[in-house]
């Protein structure tokens, strides 16, 4: 569908706003452009995929289409969590492929300043360079800008690289 | 009876069932038409049909079909002569007939006894003896019910079924020899009553602790199953002999109950059977002629590939051969597609009488008009189908149409209308059901919505008509009332919208207070489906296609062997290495190999292969589905399907598993 755009919105006296989807993920708090997000849904049956990726997952039935959902957690090397009501999984686009992340909880829609987000240290997003996009200050707190789509294509090259591993060490 | 002769039987009785298929469905239709107006030509046709059916079954020694189709064909006669007119209460009882033929026609194919013909042959005689006296008292008691219920407790049942409730007599007979009746009524009447809403029962529990207590013991339950639980439990318990269900008929006409016959219809209407064209038959045998010519070019390249050194020609021509070979096999898999078409007739057939049937139970009056019978869908598409239109149709009939007196007030005609129509679009086919009803109120619909904690206020407040529409389509939205009785399985509508995404097809609806309303589905002409075994495995559903696999076994323990420490499994001289699928997918295939029940034996790269399971599931048509491009690249994972439940499955391919 669409490429990532963020979504600015003009105020002359405050400069320009993003729009975010505000969630949890352990103790931080991360935040997605809401024009990545295509919808929000609870937390449903979702079907393990063997030698899939390990922050795979599975697959769920979301209207008739089998989407893969991601664990963030797992993703970002957080520790395990058990499953409650509280979890969402935040369904994003990209290039016309779907994909669920799984996320602790989430809070709401925040309006950021422009001028609150700074760009990432190289020392904290490591090998993730790419999908952290900024990290905004609010009122002292911190919340992680994530590129959803940014996610997407580095699942699916990881998916690739070691599918590729797999059947070298076949060979 | 030689063998010889017991096929020839075999195969005449297949072909007479086939044609008796055909058959029940036009007299349906034609009796309902009938009712709605008398035309003597087809009079003349359902007697004709009648006599068919008794020439057929005659001929075949089928006798209690044969008393049974007489009696209705003389009826036809005296109403052919123009002796009797043909009242409502008649065509019920033909109904009946319909419906004992359906019954008997299942009893046929599963080899079963014939259902009892006694008492509707009674019903039927009453007409041809006493044509003019008897039609008051004709329905004080159900026409074959065995108990004179009293008048409170028919009234208590009755009001069951106007709920939409299906009410089943449940008769429970024990060994009249047997100790202690008394607590075996008891523990039937407990187990049952803890499962279903049991509603009466003879005895009472009064009575069987007073040890009151014959050897029979009836209950009329309120169920969703067709009464099939309680026949289960009841047939668990001690001493027990014999457990029958029958739906219990109202004591007004006109009578319910008429979903059973319609739920055995559903399972034996598509059949396994398909016909088919003959030029297409000549086209994929044509088709499969290409493939073989290539298989011979295949070879013979194959041996000059050997000698000849110029490989640069031998490999344009391989590649002439392989883009040929692809042509042919994308016609042919085109070519079977259409084999697998199947005319919408085949489910719409039924409908004319459900409505029928239906509208006289809630005192409307409707005629439904149906367009477009011979459209063709995919077989696997026809049978998901067929419950979502009944359910709209159904809905169409109870909430849609409005009765007689409120029409007459609204300006409309008396009789509602009901549209069922099919046509072609583009690569689709549409189905639309249109009702010339109440309409559904946005407002109204949102209220409800918020009743039931759905959404809040506020969002109700944003939605526009259009959207207020969709809330019928969510989970939890459908009333109890709305959710009944479709042949005994509750459905909402949002079962409807999930049955259909499951087959890729769509469903929208649209609807103008007081002038009606419009479901409209969009289905896929063709589907990319295949056969498929599903098994269990850890906890997971994984569905194999049938094509890859040559059986499914029962293992036991001590008819695992090894070799070299492996488990092998011996299936009739051939030796199958056993290894479980879930140690395979984690890529440990000697792995959790501990109390595997059964084996599917496959071939995987051209090598006999075992693959240990949990447990079998069964064969199912099952859609492929994409998983997007970060998972399509899994080894030994073809893709994912949509299970009946709405849970996804991944389908295995086998040959790039290890």
């Amino acid at each position: 569908m669409s490429e990532t755009r963020y979504f600015y919105e003009e105020d002359s006296e405050k400069g320009t706003e993003r729009q975010i989807v505000a969630f949890a993920l352990g103790s931080e708090t991360y935040g997605v452009d809401i024009s990545q997000v295509r919808e929000i849904i609870p937390i449903q049956k979702i079907v393990p995929v063997p030698r899939a990726p390990d922050f795979v997952e599975g697959i769920i039935n979301l209207r008739g289409k089998v989407i893969p959902v991601l664990d963030l957690r797992k993703h970002f090397g957080f520790e395990k969590k058990e499953r409650d009501d509280e979890q969402k999984i935040v369904l994003a686009e990209s290039h016309g492929e779907s994909i669920g992340v799984i996320v602790d909880s989430v809070y709401s829609v925040l309006r950021i300043p422009e001028d609150s987000i700074e760009p990432p240290a190289s020392v904290i997003t490591g090998d993730d360079v790419g999908y952290i996009s900024g990290i905004a200050k609010i009122n002292d707190s911190l919340i992680v800008l994530l590129d959803l789509s940014q996610i997407i294509s580095d699942a699916e090259s990881r998916t690739l690289k070691e599918i590729d591993l797999a059947s070298a060490v076949v060979k | 009876m030689k063998k010889d002769d017991l096929a020839e039987f075999q195969e005449d009785l297949q072909i007479f069932l086939i044609e008796l298929d055909e058959i029940l469905a036009d007299t349906e239709r034609n009796l309902v038409d009938l009712e709605r107006s008398p035309d003597a030509a087809l009079v003349q046709e359902v007697f004709r049909a009648m006599h068919t059916v008794k020439g057929g079954a005659a001929t075949l020694g089928l006798d209690d079909a044969v008393e049974v189709t007489h009696t209705m064909e003389s009826i036809m006669e005296r109403v052919r002569s123009g002796e009797q007119e043909l009242t409502s209460e008649m065509v019920d009882a033909l109904f009946h007939v319909l419906d004992w033929l359906k019954m008997w026609k299942v009893s046929l194919e599963e080899h079963m006894d014939s259902p009892p013909a006694e008492d509707l042959i009674k019903e039927m005689q009453r007409f041809v003896l006493e044509p003019h006296t008897e039609s008051a008292k004709v329905k004080t008691r159900p026409a074959d019910g065995k108990h004179t219920l009293g008048e409170e407790l028919n009234q208590k049942l009755d009001e069951y079924l106007s709920q939409n409730m299906p009410v089943y007599e449940v008769v429970v007979k024990f060994r009249p020899d047997a100790d202690l009746l008394s607590v075996r009524c008891f523990q039937v009447f407990t187990l049952v009553s803890e499962a279903v809403d049991v509603i009466f029962s003879e005895p009472s529990v009064d009575e069987m602790e007073s040890d009151d207590v014959g050897d029979v013991l009836t209950m009329y339950i309120s169920c969703e199953d067709g009464g099939e639980m309680a026949r289960q439990i009841a047939g668990s318990v001690g001493d027990v002999i014999e457990v029958s269900v029958t739906p219990y008929k109202p004591t007004n006409a006109p009578e319910a109950g008429r979903e059973s016959p319609d739920a055995t219809v559903k399972t034996s209407s598509l059949g396994r059977t398909v016909r088919v064209d003959v030029e297409l038959l000549d086209f994929l045998m044509n088709m499969i002629g290409e493939l073989v010519i290539d298989r011979t070019r295949l070879t013979q390249l194959a041996s000059r590939l050997l000698v000849d050194k110029d490989t640069a020609v031998i490999g344009n021509e391989l590649a002439a051969l392989a883009s040929h070979l692809q042509r042919t096999s994308q016609e042919l898999q085109e070519g079977i597609m259409k084999a697998r078409l199947l005319p919408l007739k085949n489910i719409f057939s039924k409908f004319p009488r459900m409505i029928r049937d239906l509208a006289n139970r809630c005192g409307k009056q409707i005629d439904l008009e149906i367009r477009g019978e011979n459209t063709e869908l995919d077989r696997t598409v026809l049978e998901v189908i067929d419950d979502p239109l009944i359910h709209i149709l159904r809905n169409a009939v109870d909430h849609g149409i409005e009765t007689p007196e409120e029409r007459r007030h609204m300006g409309k005609p008396e009789r509602g209308k009901v549209i069922l129509s099919a046509w072609h679009e583009e690569n689709q086919v549409v189905i639309e059901i249109t009702d010339d009803g109440a309409g559904m109120d946005p407002e109204a619909l949102k209220r409800s919505a918020v009743n039931k904690g759905l959404v809040s206020v506020e969002e109700a407040g944003r939605l526009s008509e259009k959207e207020a529409l969709e809330l019928i389509f969510m989970p939890g939205f459908s009333t109890a009332k709305v959710a009944t009785q479709v042949s005994g399985r509750g459905v909402g509508m949002d079962v409807v919208r999930t049955n259909l995404e499951r087959i890729n097809g769509h469903v929208e609806v649209r609807s103008r207070l007081g002038v009606g309303t419009t479901f409209t589905l969009k289905l896929p002409l063709t589907l990319a489906i295949m056969r498929a075994l599903l098994v269990e495995c850890s906890g997971c559903i994984y569905a194999i296609p049938t094509s890859s696999v040559e059986e499914a076994i029962t293992v036991s323990k001590d008819g695992i062997q090894t070799i070299k420490g492996k488990p092998t499994l011996l299936v009739r001289g051939r030796i199958f290495p056993f290894v479980s699928l879930e140690g395979v997918l984690n890529d440990d295939p000697w792995a959790h190999q501990h109390g595997l029940q059964y084996a599917v034996l496959t071939r995987s790269n051209g090598e006999a292969l075992a693959l240990g399971v949990d447990d079998l599931i069964g064969e199912e048509e099952i859609v492929l589905k994409d998983m997007g491009k970060m998972l399509a690249r899994l080894k030994g994972i073809a893709g994912a399907t949509i299970l009946p439940d709405g849970d996804p499955a991944l389908i295995l391919d086998v040959n790039r598993l290890l």
